[in-house]
């Protein structure tokens, strides 16, 4: 412990700067780093190498090699590069590799050296070349600005979604700017050169000069810019060997430094962290390194070897051939708990603990000291939270049983900060191994998030971990497990060493029905590497057929898609492959195929119907539907022909088609119907009035009421209209004329096969009581009562009824009974039914 | 809120409010004041989901029908389409977006599909060029409507129509998507049963829409035990027979349409003396039938008969309390009473406008007529005479009765008959064809295809066996309890031995009359819950008391209870052997 703040070194008053190794690096470089382009990613990330770059002139036939590491010096990644010059490289948001072209073409490449894409950065920068080139990071993704031969700006604040700006002209340059540098505000993205000793501020609209506020006088010449992680802040190195520190809004001086050297700087960047105490500047020359904040006194480092510096989020990476760094600001969690002779809580609680350990009652003693000032609560949060931003795994131990043992002393401490800060420990801890290679620290996890990270081990195909972590800190799957799993099946795809079968299988032996892994994604992926078959493989074990089924329309495969969409259900489905197969096929193949699948044939009858009857026609007439096709041609008749000949020419089909159909009912009647039509026809022209469409009923009704019996007689006789039907037929029709004559004479022409009691009715329906009266008599002697009752004849209804001892017509007549005058009826009655009781 | 939606053994309610919650929110979507324009069909749905004013407070401003060329003039920011997924449909709406943009200011297009967003009507929009002139093209899937405290409908008018005869199954497909939202609200239903062809394909789809949700999965302790399917098909009796209970009886004469029933407005004018009816309303009265009215959930599924009695009971009870104001003596029990005015007044107007339905509905009751066609349809169904021509059916056709009745009458004799004998079956058609026009051939034609009328094959009339064995006929059953006091103002008089009322059947009287269904063309589409045991002493199958999560698939052969004489218990015993998890074979 003593020697625990060793690599402590103060900055001013108040901070602390550490410097210590994260990995030892055994990556096997043959040539200096200085021989380099060098990219590495923040939060950790990889690091590109591009050996051998055009501005050494070497022997040209050399090939240069592009190397990608982890952080940690595994070899990702290693291909000769065989296009153009490039002047610059840089990594994206995504961790895609952004290789800058002389020519302004960019190429970009996977984490494993897989060539994404390319695009270009304009027509001005082909002519004029690239001179320079950065690349830098936004909340709206990665941006590229680039320097070009003419000393002009171009830039796009989102490589994923190009739109290219070029910056307006800096008046009056010459040469190339000493340095410059991206600046990022109110969401806009700015240029700052320095020319000499001026500073211009170019943005999408303007030049205008700047001027650095509290600046100190003699500068002729700015050699190097640096810009903070969260592009707050400022810095700018002279070659007086001066350095101006300030915010980024060019308005305030935060403070100076001078180095007293002149040499120009190799790097230059910030090292602060989100509500440093002290900010501060390192600065990298060849073998120096030296921290400068606002302190009479720098930080100073001898560097070893070749070194190159990584800005992140609350430090500065610092990598070697050999070995990489971390230097940082030590958090004030820690500088409580650790600084000498520090009486903070934290400290006092580690301390009280260690002594528990060696069973001491001093323990006990530092414990009742943090209690008396009440600062139990406080000493285990900053236990906790130092822990957190320890790197070695025993003093993050030692640090969590002392913030456990505290809390064995509190009564109501919510446990969730400690076991979030355990679990997330052990994710890092998991992921700054060697082999895995992403030395986070606690502050860069929280600001990437745990989703992030995810997609970062995915990116590694370190799908196990990925997993893993998922599984260790239950994630839901849906956003978990199943995402990574999606993604190491849309990987295994791509082996194309593997047979289809084989990475099929394995693909379901793992996801299985995952809830939330979408198939169809996967498929997709398969198909876009050329891999159909497979695709069409994975497509079944899709279960949501709204996917699956776009996606085999779109390999081609409409008729496998038509079964998928059949046995879904969903007939809009059905349909939009229907309609695909129709355009695709020619007519005979997508009948044929039509005809397998019978649900697909009703459908697409239902759109014919609606849409193209004529093809309704064919497909009836392909299947020899004859009765269909009947029924369509008399559908015909109704809707498409307007002349008799052509209504009776449909028919005529139709009743061809009903004969083939063996259909002798439906064929009869439409012959009838032919005849009908034809007669009505004449009739209208002979008598005048309607009759076209009319029921055969109709028609002759309304022959009756126009006065024309005979020729009614004679339809009635032609079409063989029943005898009972013809009956009440003429029986309605001459009490509609109220011609009582015609109907009595009618009644009497023989006997009614339908009674007389119709005849009561209709006359009384009429209000013609009086002829009522007359067909009355003639009713049979089971209606008789009805009849009696109908005409209003109470008595004589009576009378009948107790003669037939019906006791159920004695009742109905006896509700007809209406007090006064009926009451002699009633009582008769009532006589009849005693004594049909008696006996 | 819809409170007779909640008095149920589930609160529908919670389904009511998630459909209102997703319409909210596609409005909110369109900011601004908004026009929408109804595919006419909708609105009588979605007058059960939302009334205006909630369209209005999401700045609905201007309402149209859909209509060809242009729409009405309206200064609203957003013009929204509801419709369902048609063809013919997408043309009007195209036609009315491309004649919109010739004039003025430019308004925001946007559609709703209901209930189903469709690829092959986007494809449509596309062709016609208007695709890219809407902004938001969503679905709203109202499947399943909540009716009232027991019923769910689909309000879907043609499913019938479309499955027998067209074979399309989406309005199966809507059922099974409906079915899984249910489940979404109310916890996964470990049980399904079905019977027919039809409720198997919705089983079927449901299983598989379940995997496609995997992941999604809630975990709601299920309200439902079981779900049973059951295709109409399977019974094509009922809806032919005349409904006899109270609300039946509504729909048979008047009509129910979306819960509303539009009566002659003569017996509802309010009655002055003085002036003489002069102006007597003429507007058709529009009155909401369901169980948030308490007298008419009491009534509503009783026989028609037993109605007179518990009205004029229900009169005694309310004059009486009317009455209750003479012994109101001390301030505090006139304010009791005064407090109670509003319900009893609205009591009693619920009671006088019953009264005045009953009166409408007894006048048809009454005539003979309506006796003659109870009397035929008895005769039919306990099997007297149904091979042969019935005189009545021919007197109908001959006095040109309403063709709609005949052919209820001729597909009833069909169906008890297992079909007609073809000389029988051609004597009807001729006759129908002669007097009703002979392009009803293909209306004739139609039923054929959906079964609902046949010739006889294979000679063997099954009826009497299913009505034996299945017991569908009970001559005893007293279609009044309690029995009426004498002299109960508005009772049929009719031989208790002519009683129709066939208890197995029953319930689904209460699903055709809520569904508003009274032709046989429109006889799907409802969903009801009637009480289980009676449905599984029906269905041949016992519900297991735990609460399992498999869900287990039970299937009765149609053909199984079609032509098998196997008697009920036989088959009883049959499932209760099987294991409760196993799932069975399809049949």
């Amino acid at each position: 412990m003593d020697c625990y703040t060793a690599n402590w070194n103060p900055l001013g008053d108040s901070a602390f700067y550490r410097k210590y190794e994260l990995y030892s690096m055994d990556w096997d470089l043959k040539e200096e780093l200085r021989d380099c382009l060098v990219a590495a990613a923040p939060y950790g990330g990889p690091i590109a190498l591009l050996r051998n770059p055009w501005r050494k002139e070497k022997a040209a036939s050399i090939r240069p090699v592009l190397e990608i590491y982890s952080a940690s010096g595994l070899p990702l990644a290693s291909l000769l590069w065989k296009s153009g010059p490039v002047v610059s490289l840089g990594w994206s948001a995504e961790e895609e590799l952004l290789c800058v072209q002389e020519d302004g073409v960019v190429l970009v490449y996977g984490l494993h050296g897989d060539f994404r894409r390319h695009f270009s950065m304009g027509n001005e920068v082909l002519q004029n070349r690239v001179l320079d080139a950065r690349i830098f990071h936004t909340e709206f993704g990665s941006g590229l600005a680039i320097l070009t031969g003419a000393h002009r700006f171009t830039l796009s604040a989102n490589v994923g979604d190009l739109k290219l700006r070029r910056m307006p002209e800096v008046p009056g340059l010459q040469s190339a700017p000493s340095c410059w540098t991206t600046l990022c505000q109110d969401r806009v993205a700015h240029i700052l050169l320095a020319v000499g000793p001026d500073l211009y501020l170019l943005d999408h609209a303007a030049c205008s000069a700047v001027t650095l506020p509290g600046l100190a006088p003699g500068v002729s010449s700015f050699l190097q810019m640096a810009i903070s992680f969260t592009y707050r802040h400022l810095a700018l190195f002279t070659d007086t060997g001066y350095i101006w520190m300030g915010t980024a809004s060019l308005k305030e001086k935060l403070c100076e430094f001078n180095c007293n050297i002149r040499a120009p700087p190799k790097q230059m960047v910030w090292c602060s962290r989100p509500r440093s105490k002290e900010r501060a500047v390192v600065v990298a020359w060849e073998r120096r390194l030296m921290v400068v904040g606002d302190a009479p006194e720098s930080i100073q480092f001898v560097l070893d070897e070749d070194s190159y510096l990584v800005p992140e989020l609350d430090g500065v990476r610092i990598f070697s051939r050999s070995t990489h760094e971390f230097l940082h600001e030590v958090p004030v969690a820690s500088e409580e708990i650790f600084k000498i002779a520090s009486m903070a809580p934290g400290a006092l609680l580690l301390e009280a603990q260690k002594e528990y350990e060696k069973e001491s009652q001093k323990a006990d003693e530092y414990l009742r000291e943090i209690q008396e000032l009440g600062q139990l609560t406080q000493a285990v949060q900053q236990c906790i939270e130092a822990a957190g931003h320890e790197h070695r795994p025993d003093m993050q131990k030692s640090l969590l049983r002392a913030a456990s043992f505290g809390k064995c002393f509190l009564d109501k401490f919510p446990p969730d900060s400690f076991v979030r800060m355990c679990q997330d420990l052990r994710v890092l801890n998991a992921i700054r191994d060697y082999h895995i290679g992403i030395p986070l620290t606690y502050s860069q996890y929280k600001q990437l998030t745990i989703q992030v990270l995810l997609d970062r081990l995915v990116l590694r195909r370190l799908y196990p971990l990925a997993i893993q972590i998922c599984e260790y800190l239950r994630l839901p799957e849906v956003q978990g497990v199943s995402r990574i799993l999606a993604h190491w099946a849309c990987y295994k795809v791509q082996q194309k060493d593997v047979s289809d079968e084989d990475v099929a299988r394995a693909i379901n032996q793992k996801l299985g029905d995952t809830p939330g892994v979408s198939y169809s994604d996967i498929a997709a992926r398969a198909y876009g590497c050329g891999r159909t078959e497979l695709a069409i493989k994975l497509l079944e074990y899709e279960p949501r057929s709204g996917e699956q089924v776009p996606l085999l329309l779109k390999m081609k495969r409409s008729k496998l898609a038509l079964s998928k969409a059949i046995e879904s259900g969903d007939t809009d489905l059905v349909f939009t492959v229907l309609l695909h197969l129709k355009n695709e096929l020619n007519r005979g193949d997508f009948f044929m195929t039509l005809r397998n699948q019978p649900m697909a044939l009703s459908l697409y009858r239902q759109f014919c119907k609606h849409q193209e009857l004529e093809t309704l026609k064919d497909l009836y007439n392909q299947d020899d539907n004859h009765q269909e096709l009947g029924s369509f041609h008399i559908r015909a008749s109704y809707a498409a022909e307007e002349r008799i000949e052509g209504r009776v020419a449909a028919l005529q089909t139709a009743a061809d088609a009903f004969y083939k159909a063996k259909n002798e009912f439906a064929a009869k009647a439409t012959e009838d119907q032919m005849r009908l039509l034809r007669l009505q026809r004449r009739l209208e022209d002979e008598l005048g009035g309607h009759f076209v469409d009319l029921s055969l009923h109709d028609t002759v009704t309304t022959l009756i009421l126009g006065g024309h019996s005979k020729r009614a007689e004679q339809l009635a006789r032609d079409f063989r209209i029943p005898d009972k039907r013809l009956w009440w037929l003429k029986l309605t029709a001459l009490a509609d004329l109220e011609d009582w004559e015609e109907l009595e004479k009618f009644s009497k022409s023989k006997k009614s096969p339908i009674g007389y009691l119709p005849f009561v009715e209709i006359c009384m329906k009429q209000h013609n009581k009086y002829e009522a009266k007359k067909y009355a008599s003639r009713v049979g002697p089971e209606q008789k009562v009805k009849a009696l009752l109908l005409v209003g004849d109470v008595a004589q209804a009576a009378d009948v009824a107790i003669e037939h001892r019906n006791e159920a017509e004695l009742s109905l007549v006896l509700s007809h009974c209406t007090g006064a005058t009926d009451g002699a009826t009633a009582d008769k009655i009532q006589r009849a039914r005693a004594q049909a009781q008696k006996k | 809120m819809a409170a007779h939606l909640s008095y149920g053994r589930v609160n529908l309610n919670v389904l009511r409010e998630a459909v209102r919650r997703e319409l909210r929110e596609f409005l909110d979507k369109c900011a601004g004041s908004k026009a929408i324009v109804w595919d006419e069909y909708l609105t009588g749905p979605f007058g059960l989901i939302a009334q205006y004013s909630l369209l209005k407070e999401h700045e609905v401003e201007k309402m149209f029908t859909l209509k060809g060329s242009r729409l009405p003039a309206a200064d609203v920011k957003n013009i929204i389409f509801f419709v369902r997924p048609r063809l013919e449909l997408m043309d009007i709406i195209a036609e009315n977006v491309l004649s919109e943009d010739r004039r003025g200011p430019t308004r925001d297009f946007h559609i709703l599909f209901v209930p189903r967003r469709s690829l092959l009507c986007e494809q449509r929009l596309k062709d016609l060029g208007v695709l890219g002139s809407f902004i938001h093209r969503e679905e709203y899937s109202l499947d399943l409507i909540p009716f009232d405290g027991d019923l769910l409908s689909m309000e879907s008018e043609g499913a019938f129509k479309e499955c027998y005869l067209e074979s399309d199954q989406t309005s199966l497909y809507h059922a099974a998507k409906g079915l899984m939202t249910l489940q979404a609200l109310y916890g996964t239903i470990p049980q399904i049963f079905g019977k027919g062809e039809c409720a198997r394909q919705v089983a079927n789809m449901m299983i598989r829409m379940k995997r496609e949700f995997t992941g999604s999965q809630n975990s709601i302790f299920p309200v439902f035990d079981n779900l049973l399917l059951l295709d109409r098909n399977v019974d094509l009796l009922t809806p032919l027979a005349t409904q006899l209970t109270y609300e039946g009886l509504i729909d048979e004469i008047y009509g129910i349409q979306n819960s509303y029933v539009k009566l002659p407005p003569e017996k509802f004018a309010p009655k002055k003396q003085g002036d003489g009816g002069k102006d007597l309303p003429t507007e058709a009265k529009k009155l909401q039938l369901n169980s948030a009215e308490e007298l008419y959930a009491e009534i509503r599924d009783k026989n028609f008969n037993a109605v007179g009695s518990v009205l004029s009971k229900r009169a005694k009870v309310i004059s009486a309390a009317f009455e209750e104001r003479h012994n109101a003596k001390t301030v505090g029990e006139i304010k009791q009473f005064v407090s109670q005015l509003p319900h009893m007044q609205a009591a009693r107007g619920s009671l006088a406008n019953h009264t005045s339905i009953a009166e409408l509905i007894k006048d048809v009751t009454t005539s003979e007529d309506f006796f003659d066609k109870l009397t035929v349809e008895q005769e039919f169904m306990s099997g007297v005479d149904t091979d042969k021509v019935n005189s009545y059916i021919e007197d109908c056709i001959a006095q040109k009765h309403p063709l709609i009745k005949v052919l209820r009458l001729v597909c009833l004799q069909s169906v008890c008959n297992s079909g007609l004998k073809q000389k029988v079956l051609d004597y009807y058609k001729r006759e129908i064809l002669q007097t009703y026009g002979y392009e009803h051939i293909l209306t004739l034609y139609n039923l054929e295809k959906a079964g609902l009328l046949k010739p006889q094959t294979g000679g063997r009339n099954n009826y009497p066996t299913i009505r034996k064995t299945l017991r569908l006929w009970m001559d005893d059953v007293n279609e009044q309890k309690p029995v009426p006091e004498p002299g109960g103002e508005s009772c049929v008089e009719r031989p208790p031995d002519k009683t129709k009322d066939t208890a197995s059947i029953q319930w689904y009287h209460r699903q055709e009359a809520r569904a508003g269904t009274n032709t046989p063309q429109v006889l799907s589409g409802a969903f009801h819950w009637p009480d289980p045991k009676r449905v599984w002493e029906h269905i041949g199958a016992e519900p297991t008391e735990s609460h399992g999560h498999i869900v287990r698939v039970q299937w009765l052969c149609p053909s199984q209870c079609a032509t098998g004489p196997a008697p009920l218990e036989a088959r009883l015993a049959q499932y209760r052997g099987s294991s409760p998890h196993t799932p069975r074979a399809p049949l």
